[in-house]
């Protein structure tokens, strides 16, 4: 596993007066929001957070509204600045960093991409895009050469000239994105960059993420509120609740393992067939013989494997590197979509 | 002084306005007392400054003045419009060249000319000024006994208006006026409310108003003014003026006194005024002359100017005694 | 006085509210029951008592002399405000100049220009019309004159105002401290500014210039505050998540993003400056105001009115192209090149007129409007006066309006022990906003008693609350029609324009001939001015209703009163109480303008102050009627306007 990107440990952000004396001390972490709030005037947003972010991979922070998932990324640049707890960027402390190292940060390593675009309105499509190099101070010529690059690759060709204004949702979502981008960061933080756009365009942006992830492999954090989402972007998801992480894992972990009533809860509608894998649904074994026709990827979702073993009517082996890990029948794979299977097993 | 001085009050000025023009007046003491109009004199012309007060009388003063400033000696003329205690301070500070009538300011008289010398006198204007209590010569005519104030109280029903409440009214006029009214209506226990019209405008539109409805009132009012010509007015007789009478503004208990008008003039105008300063120290007139130009302007509606040059056209004796 | 102030917003209280509201009257009342016992031992009802009361006549009499003797020697005048004051000077004057030395054809066609490249080509033509229409009516240079005087006086303020606003945009502390001051001068009359200029500065351009800068920054340093402020959260901190240094955040976003506030702010600013052009014209502005303040003083209606028009058509003209600007802001941005060709045409018409020796306007070219409207005012006012049939005529009615409603509701104040004014000013402070408006009120109230001017404020009180009254009636009659007519609002609209843009001196003249010399016409001008922005705002709230709510009362059936009366009204709740709260200011700035037709109480002592250079009496009563503003001020404001810190 390579180095994290960003490693958080033990990450606080406590609202109200002082707030300060809330992470140090043990009586009051223990307590409920409610009862921290009735006793202190205090609301902790982000609740003693660990977690690391490894290179090249989509990590999701999920939770509903007010459970601190906006403001925990805010804090990784120091939007806003955490109580207590520690962020370190490659290493690098970010609490400790001065003004101008903080700024240097935001240039050049992290960018984020906002709900509400947070694009300004009195800029041309092509000045919007090229601010984050502006305020780097780079050239005008070369600054305006690299922005038009960013806004070809996010697909806004021959709209530089418009003002936000004129653009719809998804078309200020892109230039939103193509700024992050044009400064080159590691990092891409995302904060519910598509909750404001109707559902056939938020598919396709989804879609842009993925190809843009898979064509550069670029870092991400990407915040959202919508489970369906953080499960097709998400290489691993924090479920967080009352600023908390309640479970951290990949996709197929939580579905499958959900950590408590709540994440239980949470994913009780997910199609199941869509996330888990054809390594959690087989029986672990060796098939029968060496030529595997028909053989399944482990990694393939349950939804394909149904396909295949319809399709021929048999059970099908799961093969990775030519070796054969296990089977899969109908009844196994019925039994991952009714949800029976991992239960069974949990006990 | 020095320029360091200078230096750091335009750092505070920068703040407020334009610290590069300061610049340009140059270092020292910056005196504003020596500063004129910045609309005066834009064509490069010599200039001289006089105030207008805001009585049509005062008007025409200004306005022959001005004609033969500009046509027969070359000058240009601005007109400032001040009231009476103000257009002193003007005239003090050199913003006001002269003061063509004035009508008895004792306290500004002792401050500026005697102790301060910024003013100087410039003689009689011609004009005797009178202020005094008038009704219209209509009523007078039913009633002939009202013109003695003594019989006022009798006729106080006469002049009741909703304004004034269960007494008669007795109208005064602009706040900027020398008035003992209400002093007068205590003293010599007379059953009237005095009401301030505020104004100038508004006492003479409301006198031709109660003249076109041949309404009676009773008002203060002062003459010369072109307004008897309009709405014929008769005195009524307050006990005598003694000199000294009206000292203690609490006691007055009797008539205003008679006041020859008087100019004045700025001290260094009056001094390095040339020509100009020499004309308005000779200009006099009569009332008569200065009510039909007054007429002229207020009743026919004239420009000033236009009065100015008709009056100018047809009394050439008068004026040309001033140019000489 | 309660019907208009206070019940309007409790009918549509919740019943929540009507409970605290009982409260907060019950706190009150037990308050009162401890305290008046002892007020009433201690100093007796009545007129407020005289032991409370400081006279301040002696130390500012003092202070007045101290300025006259010190002013041509003490090296405050000499270092600092001699500096001002050529600066000022120079100002004006170089502008001045250029005007004329531009010419009347060169300044239309810049104007023009101007007007075409920021609002359009109708905005242009109007420009145009509006600069020669000056010069038809003769009055060029008088029109040059103000404007020399606008153009210094305006971005003086605009300065001064964005430094102010900028700090308080960026401060939160100052801002705190700020706000209150703000708040206070908004609803300063503007009379009340010209005498303590007067005396550090004598009359002339200076003062006014300052008196105008004074009055008019304000708004501007409200508003950019307020865009500061109202930045759109997210968009600064994308910036600031870009890395950007503080300066670039306000430079690149902050200031950018308040545009539209700043060139409000611009607006408001050049409207107030050019409504004080002419009331400085008291204390020797010059320009179009002397020209109607000299027409003031031979009576004459019609010469008043031709400098009044050129007033009026700059404010429209200006008015529009710089609220155009504010809506355009952000538009695409306009091609340098045509900008150039303009700027050329422009400068070649200059050159055109100069070079045919017409820098001056042409004197034959001149129109007479005087007599015309002289003679329709004589014959209005001869019509309408009295003997009317039925109706009775103006002065009939003056009269029984001074006799049945001012009378009774001043003597009723005047009755009432000072104690229970206090209460009664607390009990509708606190009833519409929060304790500490209600504290604001009682003290400016109070205030007014210890400076000694209890009765004639009270008296100025029973103008104000009668004007009020009758605003309200015309203004929400009017404003319900217009918003129930497009036809009747497009007619209405330069009408509004008019009469809130001409100076208030050029109809004292016909409302005397129609309404007597007393209170009546005092009530009557402030009617006039507070007039039209009572029915903006009322018809803007009426048709800002949610049309959502609109179309399901119609679909339910409602008749169209139903409507007005169910849901109309009721929703444009905010913008009728903003409508009450603007009447009261704006009928308090006139209180002095009432003074110069017979109002007599404050607006006299103004005058007089003024008029006689005593201070004493003219900045007591102009405190008084400052206190007076602030309390009526706080007794209409709702809550709610407070913490939108709206315009």
């Amino acid at each position: 596993m390579s180095t994290p990107v960003f490693s958080v440990e033990g990450l606080w952000k406590v609202f109200g007066p002082k707030a300060e004396r809330v992470p140090g001390d043990p009586e009051l972490t223990a307590l409920e929001p409610a009862e921290l709030r009735s006793r202190t005037g205090c609301t902790a947003a982000v609740h003693d957070v660990s977690f690391d972010v490894h290179k090249g991979e989509v990590f999701v922070v999920m939770g509903l509204s007010g459970s601190g998932k906006s403001t925990l990324v805010r804090c990784l640049t120091r939007l806003i600045e955490p109580t207590a707890g520690s962020i370190v960027i490659d290493g690098e402390d970010v609490r400790a960093m001065d003004k101008a190292r903080l700024r240097e940060l935001r240039r050049h390593r992290a960018a984020m991409v906002f709900q509400h675009f947070g694009l300004l309105p009195h800029r041309t499509v092509i000045d919007n895009v090229a601010y984050g190099l502006e305020i780097q101070g780079v050239g005008k010529s070369e600054r305006r050469a690299r922005a038009q690059e960013f806004v070809a690759k996010v697909g806004l060709d021959g709209m530089e000239q418009r003002r936000p204004a004129q653009l719809s949702g998804g078309q200020r979502q892109r230039v939103g994105l193509a700024r992050a981008l044009a400064v080159d960061p590691e990092v891409l933080l995302f904060d519910e960059p598509f909750s404001a756009l109707d559902p056939l365009i938020r598919r396709d942006m989804q879609e842009e993420v993925v190809r843009l992830h898979r064509e550069e492999g670029r870092t991400m954090v990407f915040i959202t509120h919508d489970l369906s989402e953080a499960l097709k972007l998400g290489d691993r998801i924090a479920l967080m609740r009352d600023g908390r992480v309640v479970q951290l894992g990949t996709p197929e972990e939580i579905v499958a393992h959900p950590a408590d009533d709540y994440v239980r809860e949470f994913v009780r509608d997910v199609a199941r067939e869509q996330v888990m894998t054809v390594r959690t649904a087989m029986r672990p074994g060796g098939c029968d013989g060496t030529e595997h026709p028909g053989a399944l990827d482990p990694g393939e979702v349950v939804a394909d494997a149904i396909k295949v073993v319809a399709r021929s009517g048999k059970p099908a082996c799961v093969v990775e590197d030519g070796r054969c890990l296990g089977v899969v029948d109908h009844e196994r794979l019925l039994g991952v979509v009714a949800g029976t299977e991992p239960q069974k097993e949990a006990v | 002084m020095t320029c360091d001085i200078a230096l750091s009050r335009r750092t505070v000025l920068a703040v407020t306005t334009a610290a590069a023009l300061t610049l340009l007046t140059g270092c020292g003491a910056a005196d504003m007392t020596k500063q004129s109009s910045p609309f005066a004199n834009a064509q490069g012309a010599k200039t001289v400054t006089l105030s207008v007060q805001s009585w049509v009388g005062a008007q025409s003063n200004v306005a022959v003045a001005q004609y033969l400033l500009e046509h027969k000696l070359g000058y240009r003329v601005d007109t400032v419009q001040v009231d009476e205690v103000p257009a002193w301070d003007a005239l003090s500070q050199g913003r006001v060249d002269a003061i063509l009538e004035d009508w008895g300011h004792p306290e500004q008289e002792q401050r500026y000319v005697t102790d301060k010398k910024t003013i100087t006198r410039g003689g009689g204007l011609g004009v005797t000024g009178h202020i005094g209590w008038f009704v219209p010569t209509y009523l007078v005519k039913q009633h002939p006994d009202i013109t003695n104030w003594k019989n006022l109280n009798k006729y106080s029903s006469l002049f009741r208006t909703p304004e004034s409440g269960g007494k008669g009214q007795l109208m005064d006029g602009s706040p900027s006026y020398v008035t003992n009214d209400k002093a007068l209506v205590k003293n010599l226990k007379l059953d009237y409310q005095v009401v301030f019209a505020g104004s100038e405008a508004a006492q003479i539109t409301q006198m031709k108003q109660f003249a076109k409805e041949k309404k009676p009132f009773l008002t203060y009012w002062y003459a010369p003014q072109w307004l008897f010509k309009k709405v014929p007015m008769t005195e009524v007789k307050l006990p005598a003026y003694k000199e000294g009478c009206d000292a203690d503004p609490a006691k007055v208990a009797c008539a205003y006194p008679h006041t020859p008008l008087q100019k004045y003039l700025n001290s260094g105008f009056a001094k390095n005024g040339g020509k100009a300063a020499a004309f308005l120290k000779k200009f006099k007139w009569t009332t008569e002359d200065q009510n039909e130009v007054s007429l002229m302007i207020a009743d026919q509606k004239m420009t000033p100017e236009d009065a100015a040059k008709k009056w100018v056209d047809s009394h050439p004796s008068t004026w040309k005694a001033w140019l000489s | 006085m309660a019907t208009v102030t206070a019940s309007a917003p409790r009918a549509g209280l919740p019943g929540v509210l009507k409970h605290r509201a009982a409260q907060k009257l019950l706190l009150l009342a037990l308050l009162a029951a401890v305290l008046v016992p002892l007020a009433d031992a201690r100093w007796a009802s009545g007129s407020w008592p005289h032991a409370l009361t400081v006279d301040v006549s002696q130390p500012l009499a003092d202070a007045s002399d101290w300025i006259i003797d010190n002013r041509d020697s003490h090296p405050l005048f000499l270092y600092f405000f001699g500096y001002i004051s050529n600066a000022v000077v120079l100002c004006v004057r170089a502008v001045y100049l250029l005007l004329l030395a531009v010419g009347w054809a060169g300044v239309t066609a810049i104007g023009a220009l101007v007007a075409w490249r920021v609002a359009g080509v109708r905005l242009a033509a109007g420009t145009a019309v509006a600069f020669l229409a000056c010069g038809l009516l003769g009055m060029w240079v008088p029109t040059m004159q103000t404007l020399a005087l606008m153009v210094v006086a305006v971005l003086v303020s605009v300065l001064v105002g964005l430094v102010l606003g900028l700090a308080a945009g960026l401060s939160d502390r100052f801002h705190r401290a700020l706000r209150p001051v703000l708040d206070t001068m908004q609803v300063l009359p503007a009379f009340a500014y010209l005498l303590p200029v007067v005396l550090i500065f004598g009359i002339g351009v200076p003062a006014a210039v300052l008196a105008t800068v004074v009055y008019a920054a304000p708004p501007m340093a409200r508003l950019t505050a307020l865009g500061l402020r109202g930045a759109d959260k997210e968009v600064l901190e994308a910036v600031e998540s870009l890395g950007a240094t503080a300066p670039q955040r306000l430079l690149t976003a902050r200031i950018p993003l308040a545009r539209k506030e700043l060139l409000l702010g611009l607006n408001q600013t050049i409207m107030m400056a050019l409504s004080m052009a002419v009331i400085a014209s008291v204390i020797g502005a010059g320009g179009l105001g002397d020209r109607v303040y000299q027409a003031l003083a031979s009576v004459d209606v019609g010469a008043a009115l031709e400098a009044g028009i050129p007033i009026v058509l700059l404010a429209v003209v200006l008015d529009r192209i710089t609220a155009a600007a504010g809506e355009h802001a952000g538009e695409e941005p306009q091609s340098r090149l045509v900008w150039l060709y303009a700027a050329v045409a422009a400068v070649a018409v200059a050159l055109a007129g100069r070079l045919a020796g017409r820098l001056d306007w042409p004197d034959s070219w001149t129109v007479n409007l005087a007599d015309p409207v002289n003679r329709a005012v004589d014959w209005m006012t001869a019509h309408l006066y009295s003997g009317v049939p039925v109706v009775g005529g103006t002065a009939d009615w003056a009269g029984r309006f001074t006799t049945w409603v001012l009378d009774p509701v001043r003597s009723g104040l005047q009755w009432l022990p000072w104690w229970a004014v206090l209460l009664l000013v607390a009990a509708l402070a606190w009833l519409i906003g929060t304790w500490r408006t209600a504290l604001t009120a009682v003290l400016a109230m109070a205030a007014i008693g210890v400076l000694g001017v209890w009765k004639p404020s009270l008296d100025t009180l029973s103008q104000v609350l009668a004007a009020v009254a009758v605003t309200l009636v015309l203004g929400f009659a009017i404003g319900i029609a217009a918003a129930r007519s497009d036809r009747f609002e497009r007619l209405l609209r330069p009408v509004l324009d008019v009469f809130q843009t001409m100076p208030q001196f050029v109809y004292l003249i016909p409302v005397v001939a129609l309404f007597e010399v007393g209170r009546a016409p005092a009530v009557a001008a402030a009617v006039v001015y507070a007039l039209p922005a009572v029915v903006r705002i009322t018809t803007q709230g009426l048709r800002q209703v949610d049309p959502a709510a609109l179309e399901s009362a119609r679909s339910l059936g409602a008749s169209s009163t139903q409507q007005l009366r169910q849901v109309q009204l009721p929703l444009a709740r905010p913008a009728l109480l903003l409508a009450v709260n603007q009447g009261v200011v704006l009928v308090l700035a006139v209180v002095i303008i009432g003074g110069l037709v017979g109002g007599g109480a404050l607006g006299y002592d103004v005058v007089f102050g003024l008029a006689q250079g005593d201070l004493a009496t003219g900045l007591v009563a102009g405190a008084a009627i400052v206190c007076l503003g602030l309390m009526l001020d706080r007794v209409t404001q709702p809550t709610e306007r407070r913490t939108k810190g709206g315009v």
